[in-house]
């Protein structure tokens, strides 16, 4: 049921000796949603992820599957709990079948029931003609595929996946993504770590670590809304032209624009909300560039993050 | 009606079923599981044979009378000795021991047959090339026994006795031919498999953390006993079969007669494996790298080759050694060997090392299975 608690940090923290690695970081995620977890590498979001799992035991802090404290009650959580890590963890020597195989009665499946919940994840995966090639010798896309359908073997309630479309191809992260809201549809928690803004756009739910600290967390269009993202008498716009990083050092020197950045074939700026469009036009024209189309936009997921991380790093200083 | 697996051991089936499909697809793996110990089996066997034979002599037969002749043949006949040159001089004779031409030197002075016949004490001069003391110590003895034989004769002669007064006939019991093989051989078994099992199993779980693959066995809810016993099984069975390919080699190839009972070497063969094995999981479960595993086992292995027993005696050791010697499985397992194998020796007579290498196996197993962390980090 959504609204019900599935996942449950309470400022869970891990140290490895002087360093922290996770500091007190608290959220929840609720049932049925795919929660994206995101920040640079070394951020600490392996690091929650194998705590929640039950395979790394937090300095502090505690942290729930389902109700049940993941570093006292590890039995309790393991067959509810799916897990996809960084690197796959496949046997290269067994074929996708055997690994498929292997998982299958690692959670205690055999005979009859082990080949109907195999034939349901090859559909599921659409893996049937590579069940027979060995998993050393699957693309980057397949063997995500056949992690995937290791980890969803014995139908956990939530899965977690560590970065689990880093260097596979668009369509093969496409059809990933895909996957996960037909499992989020059937009722299953998703926890997705990622560096992919278009990909947190699509969670339900995003948490965003910087420097072993959680610094915001929830649903994307909630976080944009935040004050801090959207300071009093300002405003964003999208300004659409030719050559527009000539157009962009000519805007950056505009004392109303207090942030720009390119975004293809426009620049998004964040502007005083009294900045009259005309201004900008001005500044463009005088760099000879004449066609340009202005409109008003809200924040990405992008921009929250952007601005989030400066204000961290601007109070750690 | 399916068998239901104990609890603790959750996981076992899964393990068994991976590893067996691995190490047959691992060919590398099993390559130099099988190799080394055939190699060392087959060097060992013809190689170390320590029963020397016809060591180079160099003589300098000053005298050149049918006496001194008939000493020199004395020499040859022990079969210990052959002439490989006649020199005309000290120097020359010192020179070819020296150049390692030869390994033993001998000179009979010039005054040699007149003493004899004079009743005086004759002097002959053996130079032994001491550099390795198994040989030195083989051509002095025989070298000795000559003298001994060609004086006891001139004294029977002189007293009119046809019989020494005190003769002793020595038997040697268990490798009557005192063949090398015979005495080799079955320690090679022991040095064999050891290195096998021991780098086999100290593999297997650093190789899982190495890959990622053992953080996802962590999260299943596989037990740490479902995990050892799933890596045990399939090495026991394997080095089983290295087993019995190694004692047909000895009793094949070396022609070693076994006189006891075959199916006790293999319940000998079978607790050792056990106990090696178990020892390499643990070493396997301590290393963070597979090149720390490596080096950790072959810290553990190197004292066995020189403390087990396998080439030197034990009972000769400095105490400290032969203290160390007792701590390994190989030790028991050698002298096992050789109870069996060459002595023939019953159940009632060697169930004490049986004894001991199972409660090696079983503490070596509970600590790898009760210390294994089932966590990362």
């Amino acid at each position: 049921m959504p609204g019900e608690v599935m996942i449950q940090c309470d400022n869970l923290t891990k140290k490895f000796g002087d360093f922290t690695a996770v500091d007190r970081v608290s959220f929840s995620v609720d049932k049925q949603s795919i929660f994206g977890f995101l920040g640079p590498n070394g951020s600490g979001k392996s690091t929650v992820i194998r705590m929640l799992c039950g395979i790394l035991e937090p300095t502090e802090g505690v942290g729930r599957i389902a109700g049940h404290d993941v570093s006292r009650e590890t039995e309790a959580i393991k067959g509810s709990l799916g897990y996809m890590s960084q690197k796959f963890s496949l046997y290269d020597e067994l074929t996708a079948d055997e690994n498929l195989q292997f998982y299958a009665r690692l959670y205690g499946l055999h005979g009859e029931a082990m080949q109907k919940r195999r034939d349901e994840l090859m559909e599921l995966t659409h893996l049937e003609p590579y069940m027979d090639r060995r998993a050393g010798l699957l693309s980057g896309g397949w063997k995500q595929r056949l992690a995937m359908a290791c980890a969803l073997v014995h139908k956990p309630s939530v899965l977690f996946l560590d970065e689990p479309t880093a260097g596979i191809d668009p369509v093969a992260r496409r059809e990933l993504w895909d996957l996960l809201f037909e499992l989020s549809s059937a009722g299953m928690t998703l926890f997705v770590t990622t560096h992919y803004m278009d990909e947190a756009e699509r969670c339900t739910h995003v948490g965003y670590i910087y420097m072993s600290k959680l610094i915001v967390c929830g649903a994307p269009d909630d976080l944009k809304q935040l004050p801090a993202v959207n300071p009093a008498g300002t405003k964003r716009l999208d300004v659409n032209c030719d050559h527009v990083t000539v157009g962009l050092r000519a805007v950056r020197k505009l004392e109303k624009v207090r942030m720009s950045t390119v975004f293809g074939q426009s620049m998004h700026l964040l502007v005083d909300e009294a900045m009259p469009e005309q201004s900008i036009r001005d500044a463009l024209h005088a760099v000879g560039i004449h066609e340009v189309d202005i409109r008003p936009i809200g924040p990405s997921l992008e921009d929250v993050f952007v601005v989030l991380t400066r204000q961290q790093a601007g109070a750690q200083s | 009606m399916t068998f239901q697996m104990p609890k603790f051991l959750r996981g076992f089936r899964a393990i068994l079923y991976k590893e067996f499909i691995v190490m047959f697809r691992d060919r590398t793996t099993l390559f130099f599981m099988f190799f080394p110990p055939m190699l060392q089996i087959i060097a060992f066997g013809f190689a170390l044979d320590n029963d020397v034979k016809h060591m180079a002599m160099a003589v300098y037969n000053e005298d050149r009378t049918t006496e001194s002749r008939q000493l020199v043949d004395a020499f040859v006949n022990t079969q210990t000795f052959r002439v490989v040159k006649e020199v005309n001089s000290v120097a020359e004779l010192e020179a070819m021991v020296r150049r390692g031409k030869a390994y033993v030197g001998l000179e009979i002075p010039p005054d040699f047959t007149r003493k004899l016949h004079a009743g005086q004490k004759a002097d002959v001069q053996v130079l032994v090339d001491g550099s390795n003391s198994t040989t030195a110590l083989q051509a002095l003895n025989t070298a000795l026994g000559v003298a001994f034989q060609q004086s006891i004769g001139i004294l029977l002669g002189e007293t009119g006795r046809r019989e020494l007064p005190v003769e002793v006939r020595p038997q040697v019991l268990y490798n009557p031919s005192m063949r090398a093989p015979n005495f080799f051989v079955p320690g090679v078994i022991g040095t064999a498999l050891q290195i096998a099992a021991v780098f086999a199993a100290a593999m297997s779980i650093v190789r899982e953390r190495e890959r990622g693959t053992l953080e996802n066995l962590f999260v299943s809810p596989m037990t740490r006993w479902g995990l050892m016993f799933g890596k045990l099984v399939p090495y026991l069975c394997v080095l089983m079969v290295m087993a019995a390919f190694l004692f047909t080699i000895l009793r094949w190839v070396f022609f070693v007669p076994i006189h006891g009972s075959v199916a006790m070497l293999f319940v000998a063969a079978f607790l050792y494996i056990f106990a090696l094995i178990s020892l390499g999981l643990l070493i396997s479960t301590k290393a963070e790298s597979q090149n720390e595993a490596m080096q950790m086992s072959m810290t553990i292995m190197l004292p066995s080759i020189f403390f087990s027993g396998f080439i030197f005696p034990r009972e000769t050791m400095p105490w400290i050694f032969y203290a160390i010697s007792t701590l390994l499985p190989a030790t028991y397992f050698i002298e096992l060997m050789r109870a069996i194998i060459l002595r023939g020796a019953g159940f009632l007579e060697f169930w004490r090392h049986l004894l001991v290498l199972a409660v090696m196996s079983a503490v070596l197993f509970s600590l790898c299975a009760m210390r294994f962390k089932h966590k990362v980090g």
